[in-house]
């Protein structure tokens, strides 16, 4: 067993602490670490993959930083440090020093960990994610005003397809829900989004904070975690915290849905949570903040909003003011990571995160129905990216220089038509002929004009945001990249891939 | 308190029956409404709908709202989307689930509104096999009417012609056929089987371009369902989908060797009783099934959560667009 005295943070402790931070489930250290006085622990992903698992060995006011430190090669790192008296030995990759107390991982040079802030994500890789003692430690699980938390709702925007206050700000149906008829509910939709699995996996109880929190100032009588059933991490970590919440206000349920795409939508998600066995999306208004979950006037929110809330609500959220985005960054890339930024800086910062496979020839900007753009000066906030066209998901895909992108904008909108709920039929028809639209242009029928209406009715007329967001790929690449498709009507494919390839094997993707 | 509300009695009967469809809120207005409709005042009871208020004027556009029905409390299902209107406050909204609210303005004429509409009309074609002449609803169907209404000449994507692609015409039944090659997925049948007649025998299935009509003991063809042959889902059916057997050519064009079967091309044909099919609980001179005998048997078969072909698909559940060949 390891040394993991659960009734004390880890801030407190005067030994020399070794966390080791990684997305997956740790092996068990070594026995000669187990010997040590270190205190080993297991902490989450600090959402940059690429460098874990990463071992910070602290001492006081000093950490020094191991990436890819292997089990075997923590023996080593620990012996080394503890033989020393001195955590920078056994060659770490990066030291810094810190306030002995730090309760969020301190800003460290090193590729991914250097972007950004680390205010909403400071508890990744740096707390243990189900520890309720390093959460207080962490000013978590304070008393909070109802007045305080609808002020601080006032300027607080959803983030996310899954929230149903997605780019609005929240106040407004938090005010309806308290005002409506019946007990109401608080939903925790991480259902889908990479950043949302992240947070559940490394910092739950920051998640459960805010939506308990919520539900205090509501009024509400019942919090629901509802993720996929594929996010295994995230959902046995939520199970975990949920268990050691020392005193939430209302029940707390952790709910699995299927792992399709469509069922983090968030009308489906409460169609998941009653346990419909087909999931389509409701009709609005009203919506769920006054006839949601069993018809209670219910809140949808992703963890990353309730995140935002409860970081927000402890005035942790940074010196430098200003709101902060989630974007995690993937597709052609070696490793995919998660990076917070100011909502001023550009989305290039997150791409510097990563080591991009070959040249960036555009981006998929705002999940998997973003927008397509080669310029990445973009600024991560809302407005901006909505001006340049682009998607508010926080997910940013690369693609490489030999991607096509009538290809890839070809196959993401079949996608769209074959898991498309089925219910209306600007998404459900809409989509299929907008992929035949795409597919008439390897015939030599290219189409902007159709194209552009077709998608204008379908952003205008679905009910849900699969549906507005469904042609969202071709409208933007047929717009930047006109080219392109006018070169493939006319037979020919810039990237060498469509035509003489027909029979090659498939490109893959990293996705 | 809401929560004695959903304990109201519910008959028993109800708690088996899966429509696969969402919740939907009631949509209609908290209070009785004064909406201008293109410039003319109409007031509304509570309840109302924009719809409602748009049906009372003679309006500037033509207004479809194809998938509307409006009696027995049927829909609004408002997937058709050929209701969309431009509002003063909220912009395009589709008229028939958007609740009428006092003050509203409303223009039918608006680019685009009517953009909305013409588009999601030939949307709802292109998926329609449009076989007209040998249709039993010929001259009776609501998305013939709307269409010439619309003045469609052409539709813009065409219509579903490939014979390839046809489903089979579900002839298996004594009073009912079956052709979705001309459904329209309004959900109409559904909520009449479910939710007036409480039947439990239609549902909605599959997702995106499979999304169908199907059958909740997960039965291929109507013959096979539990179904007691009422008759409501054939009242309410706006096309050729549903039609009652004996006048399903009661409007063909009679052009000799024409006709509603071998337009389609593929038939499930009525198994006698005594034939291979394996058909459960039918005997001889049995007009309908017995359906309490053969729900309990496939309730015993397999779980309602998990049986039918719309549980999820192992084969789409992990993301990959990359699956198969493009274009």
């Amino acid at each position: 067993m390891f040394r993991t005295d659960k009734m004390n943070s880890i801030e407190s402790s005067e030994r020399t602490v070794v966390r080791v931070a990684a997305a997956g489930s740790e092996a068990d250290p070594p026995e000669a670490v187990k010997r040590t006085d270190a205190r080993v622990v297991p902490v989450g992903s600090t959402g940059v993959t690429a460098l874990e698992p990463l071992v910070a060995v602290t001492r006081g006011g000093r950490t020094a930083f191991h990436a890819r430190c292997s089990v075997d090669r923590l023996e080593g790192v620990v012996a080394a440090a503890e033989e020393a008296d001195d955590v920078t030995a056994g060659d770490p990759d990066a030291v810094v020093d810190h306030d002995p107390d730090a309760t969020r991982l301190p800003a460290v040079d090193l590729p991914g960990l250097s972007a950004g802030r680390r205010d909403v994500l400071g508890a990744c890789g740096w707390r243990r994610p189900t520890s309720a003692d390093d959460h207080e430690a962490a000013g978590g699980f304070a008393d909070h005003d109802a007045a305080d938390v609808f002020d601080a709702g006032a300027d607080l925007r959803g983030r996310g397809w899954g929230d149903a206050c997605h780019d609005d700000p929240v106040g407004e149906s938090w005010a309806t829900a308290r005002d409506a008829d019946g007990d109401a509910a608080v939903v925790v939709n991480a259902h889908g989004s990479p950043a949302d699995a992240l947070l559940l996996a490394s910092a739950p109880l920051e998640v459960l904070d805010g939506a308990t929190t919520l539900a205090d100032a509501v009024g509400a009588t019942e919090v629901v975690v509802y993720a996929s059933s594929d996010d295994a991490r995230a959902v046995e970590t939520a199970r975990e915290a949920v268990e050691a919440h020392p005193d939430p206000v209302v029940p707390v349920e952790v709910v699995t849905g299927p792992p399709e795409y469509r069922a983090g939508e968030p009308t489906m998600a409460l169609e998941a949570i009653e346990g419909n066995h087909r999931l389509e999306a409701r009709l609005r208004p009203p919506g769920p903040e006054r006839v949601g979950l069993d018809g209670r006037p219910t809140l949808v929110h992703t963890p990353r909003t309730l995140a935002h809330l409860a970081v927000g609500l402890r005035g942790d959220d940074g010196d430098e003011g200003g709101d902060t985005r989630l974007v995690t960054v993937r597709g052609d890339v070696e490793t995919p990571a998660t990076v917070e930024l100011p909502e001023t800086a550009s989305l290039s910062a997150a791409v510097d995160a990563v080591d991009v496979d070959g040249t960036l020839k555009a981006a998929c900007v705002g999940g998997r129905f973003g927008g397509l753009t080669a310029d990445l000066g973009v600024a991560a906030g809302p407005d901006a990216l909505a001006d340049a066209g682009l998607g508010t998901e926080g997910v940013v895909e690369v693609l490489s220089e030999g991607r096509c992108l009538v290809e890839f904008v070809g196959r993401r909108t079949r996608y769209a038509a074959e898991e498309n709920c089925g219910r209306c039929v600007p998404c459900r028809e809409g989509s299929t002929q907008l992929a035949n639209l795409l597919r008439d242009v390897y015939d030599g029928e290219y189409d902007p004009e159709g194209v552009a209406e077709l998608v204008g009715v379908m952003e205008r007329s679905s009910i849900c945001e699969f549906g507005v967001n469904a042609g969202r790929p071709a409208r933007t690449a047929t717009t930047e990249f006109a080219l392109e498709f006018e070169a493939h009507a006319d037979g020919q494919c810039p990237a060498g891939n469509c035509f003489d390839a027909r029979e090659a094997p498939e490109v893959t993707t990293s996705t | 308190m809401s929560s004695d509300r959903s304990e109201v009695d519910v008959p028993p009967l109800t708690e088996g029956i899966a429509p696969g469809t969402a919740t939907d809120p009631d949509v209609g207005s908290d209070e009785a409404a004064t909406v201008t409709v293109d410039g003319t005042d109409v007031t509304v009871p509570a309840g109302s709908t924009l719809l409602d208020a748009v049906d009372a004027v003679e309006t500037d556009g033509y207004v479809p709202a194809l998938c509307h029905y409006g009696r027995q409390d049927i829909g609004p299902r408002s997937e058709c989307r050929t209701c969309m209107v431009e509002t003063e406050s909220d912009g395009v909204v589709p008229a028939c689930s958007f609740p009428a609210e006092d003050g509203a303005v409303v223009d039918t004429d608006a680019g685009e509104a009517a953009e909305a509409r013409d588009v999601n009309l030939d949307l709802v074609l292109s998926d329609h096999n449009l076989r007209c002449t040998t249709c039993g609803k010929n001259g009776r169907c609501e998305l013939q009417d709307a269409s010439i209404d619309q003045g469609v000449e052409e539709p813009r994507y065409g219509v579903l012609d490939d014979r390839d692609q046809y489903e089979p015409l579900d002839d298996s039944s004594s009073f009912i056929q079956i052709d979705r090659n001309k459904c329209i997925l309004c959900n109409r049948c559904v909520e009449a089987c479910n939710d007036v007649q409480v039947e439990g025998v239609l549902r909605m299935e599959g997702t995106g371009n499979d999304t169908r009509i199907g059958f909740q003991n997960g039965a291929e063809t109507m013959e096979d369902s539990t179904c007691v042959s009422c008759g409501h889902c054939v009242t309410v059916c706006p096309t050729g989908s549903l039609v009652e057997k004996g006048i399903e050519n009661a409007t063909t064009i009679p052009i000799p060797g024409f006709n509603q079967k071998n337009s389609i091309g593929k038939t499930y044909e009525n198994t006698d009783s005594t034939g291979s099919s394996g058909t459960v609980g039918r005997s001889d001179n049995q007009m309908t099934p017995q359906k309490r005998d053969q729900r309990t048997l496939e309730s015993e078969e397999a779980p309602p959560e998990s049986d039918g072909p719309d549980v999820v698909d192992p084969a789409s559940e992990v993301w990959d667009d990359e699956r198969r060949d493009w274009p």
